[in-house]
């Protein structure tokens, strides 16, 4: 059997764990540079806030009724969520739990008798509670498919429990005549509209389709693998948590739009660095560099794309790297190629990619003892840095005026990342 | 080499101990015979924090403890794994506020008592939102603080909405 174990309004939640007093109360979360809503209490669903919609969209109704507001704050965040996975592999063996995202994780609970499953889903959703404060919701089923049928279910229908487990074959059939095929985990909207087209509107209705017609009409392999999920039977595999990253990118909106070419080399520099400090955590090395900028739209204008159309340029380096100055370099020369002068912009970033082991970190013979001190920099740069915080050391291209920073007018502290910014006990 | 020293200072952290944190292992293929015996340092953590995902740091303000030894600005160790009971020391949520006392229960229902005469034990009845965060199971308390200066940028404002 397998398991999702699913973070309830993730972002709210967290927001709530050092704010006792937003208990039960509507609480909303912006995106980056408080553009849209990204996070919603059931509270404030209950004012009729829909995600992603833009904050201004919703401003009134926010003011109206008090809903507290919060920009991201993904420091709080990221630990939290790191809190609620550890947990969990404490509870089923880190081999059985696979990361899917920030808030999700499936777990493989093969080991766990089918009559314990009710009993080991609430005991997943107590532990996790009680040890991180984040509430979560658990969806069990024979597949990752059916687990997650199971889990929408007690999420929609706000079930007390938050636990929902298709242990039987009863279960199973009433969960998938009650699920819509566009609510498929893996279903994407045009796959929905086709299938409503041949008349199959349930999962029930679906899972009865036969391979064959699967694989002619639902994509090949991927609409095969979803039949024999239906069906019970595992195909799509649980990943290898511990697979290094393939590319590594550091991205921001700006705060307000930048035309600058002094700011656009400060903002790609600083992302040049912390991508480099992701790229050495992973040990890895780089050997292509990235940088694009995202042109501000006019709004309403003919060709207006959600998100910007990005303008990229790339260089090849002399050999792969993991040292932010030799990164630094090519950025600053792609920033300039980007860039064009009289063009506003309102995003952009940096893509690290054609990962490679790093190699400068092993004892090397051959190598010139240079190239091994300025690994030893990078080392005592990203010491520095971890253990004190806000970028104490940082390349002078990276600058320090920072116009281009994002908007985050409604910062919770970081609670749980800095020791100046703790919750206070009176 | 001077910097050598100063990478040595800073904290890493000793869970994740590799080769290459030992310095002379480093191109001569002989290492030397002190790394056969090279250790992991000892790490407050260790001590300090039994479980790591449940474990919380909080700053008290104000004086309502200090009889138990938890003085103002201290940083307390909470555990919230641990389960709230007669005569420990807790952190709670009541009525929306984050408060530390000592836990006590009582035939009329649980109290969270003061260490300090001036304040009132908080008795919890039945319209008290009361909700226990966890176990106080350290305190820190810092003498020298001015040396810890380089660590205090200017605390954030909070913000309450």
């Amino acid at each position: 059997m397998k398991a999702i174990v699913d973070c309830n309004s993730f972002y709210c939640s967290c927001e709530r764990v050092f704010r006792p007093d937003l208990e039960e109360k509507p609480v909303v979360v912006l995106s980056n540079n408080d553009g849209c809503i990204i996070s919603i209490s059931n509270e404030a669903k209950n004012y009729g806030i829909d995600m992603a919609i833009p904050y201004y969209q919703a401003k009134d109704i926010i003011e109206q009724n008090g809903i507290s507001t919060f920009s991201s704050n993904y420091n709080l965040y990221g630990d939290l969520s790191r809190r609620v996975m550890d947990t969990l592999k404490y509870l089923v063996g880190e081999e059985n739990v696979e990361v899917y995202s920030v808030d999700e994780a499936f777990l493989d609970l093969t080991h766990i008798p089918v009559e314990e499953l009710h009993q080991c889903a609430a005991h997943i959703r107590d532990v996790v509670e009680q040890w991180t404060g984040v509430s979560v919701s658990v969806g069990v089923g024979k597949t990752k498919v059916l687990s997650k049928v199971a889990n929408r279910l007690s999420k929609k229908l706000r079930v007390a429990s938050k636990t929902w487990v298709l242990d039987t074959d009863e279960a199973t059939a009433d969960a998938l005549q009650r699920t819509h095929v566009k609510d498929l985990w893996g279903i994407g909207r045009r796959y929905a509209l086709k299938l409503m087209d041949w008349n199959i509107h349930t999962a029930w209705e679906l899972k009865h389709m036969n391979e064959e017609w699967a694989r002619a009409n639902l994509g090949g392999v991927i609409g095969v693998r979803m039949i024999q999920e239906l069906n019970g039977k595992h195909s799509i595999e649980m990943r290898d948590p511990l697979v290094n990253k393939k590319m590594i990118a550091t991205t921001r909106m700006f705060g307000a739009a930048v035309s600058d070419l002094k700011d656009i080399k400060e903002a790609v520099a600083t992302y040049t660095a912390r991508a480099a400090e992701k790229l050495r955590r992973q040990h890895s090395a780089a050997s292509l560099i990235s940088v694009f900028v995202v042109p501000k739209q006019q709004s309403g204008s003919a060709d207006y794309r959600h998100g910007g159309y990005p303008r990229t340029r790339y260089q090849t380096l002399y050999s792969p790297t993991s040292l932010t100055h030799e990164l630094i370099k090519p950025a600053m020369a792609l920033a300039e190629k980007v860039y064009k002068d009289g063009e506003r912009y309102s995003k952009a970033g940096v893509m690290l990619s054609g990962l490679v082991p790093d190699t400068s970190i092993q004892a090397n013979l051959f190598k010139s003892a240079a190239s091994n001190q300025s690994r030893w920099l990078m080392n005592m740069l990203d010491n520095i840095n971890f253990s004190m915080r806000d970028d104490i050391i940082k390349y002078a291209s990276a600058g320090t005026e920072k116009n281009w920073k994002m908007r985050q007018d409604f910062i919770s502290p970081r609670y749980t990342t800095r020791w100046n910014e703790l919750r206070e006990v009176k | 080499m001077e910097w050598e020293n100063f990478y040595s200072a800073s904290y890493e952290g000793t869970r994740h101990f590799t080769q290459q944190d030992v310095q002379t292992a480093n191109a001569t293929g002989f290492g030397a015979a002190a790394d056969d015996y090279a250790e992991r340092g000892i790490d407050l953590n260790e001590q300090l924090i039994y479980n790591k995902p449940a474990t919380f740091f909080f700053r008290m303000n104000g004086d309502a403890m200090i009889g138990a030894g938890i003085q103002n600005g201290d940083v307390l160790i909470v555990d919230k794994s641990l389960k709230a009971t007669n005569g420990k020391i807790i952190v709670a949520a009541v009525n929306g506020d984050l408060v530390v006392r000592r836990f006590q229960q009582g035939i009329k229902g649980p109290s969270l008592i003061a260490e300090n005469g001036r304040y009132e034990p908080i008795e919890v009845g039945e319209f008290t939102q009361f909700n226990p965060f966890g176990l106080v199971t350290c305190v820190i308390h810092i003498f020298e603080k001015g040396l810890l200066d380089h660590h205090r940028t200017p605390a954030k404002k909070k913000k309450h909405h």
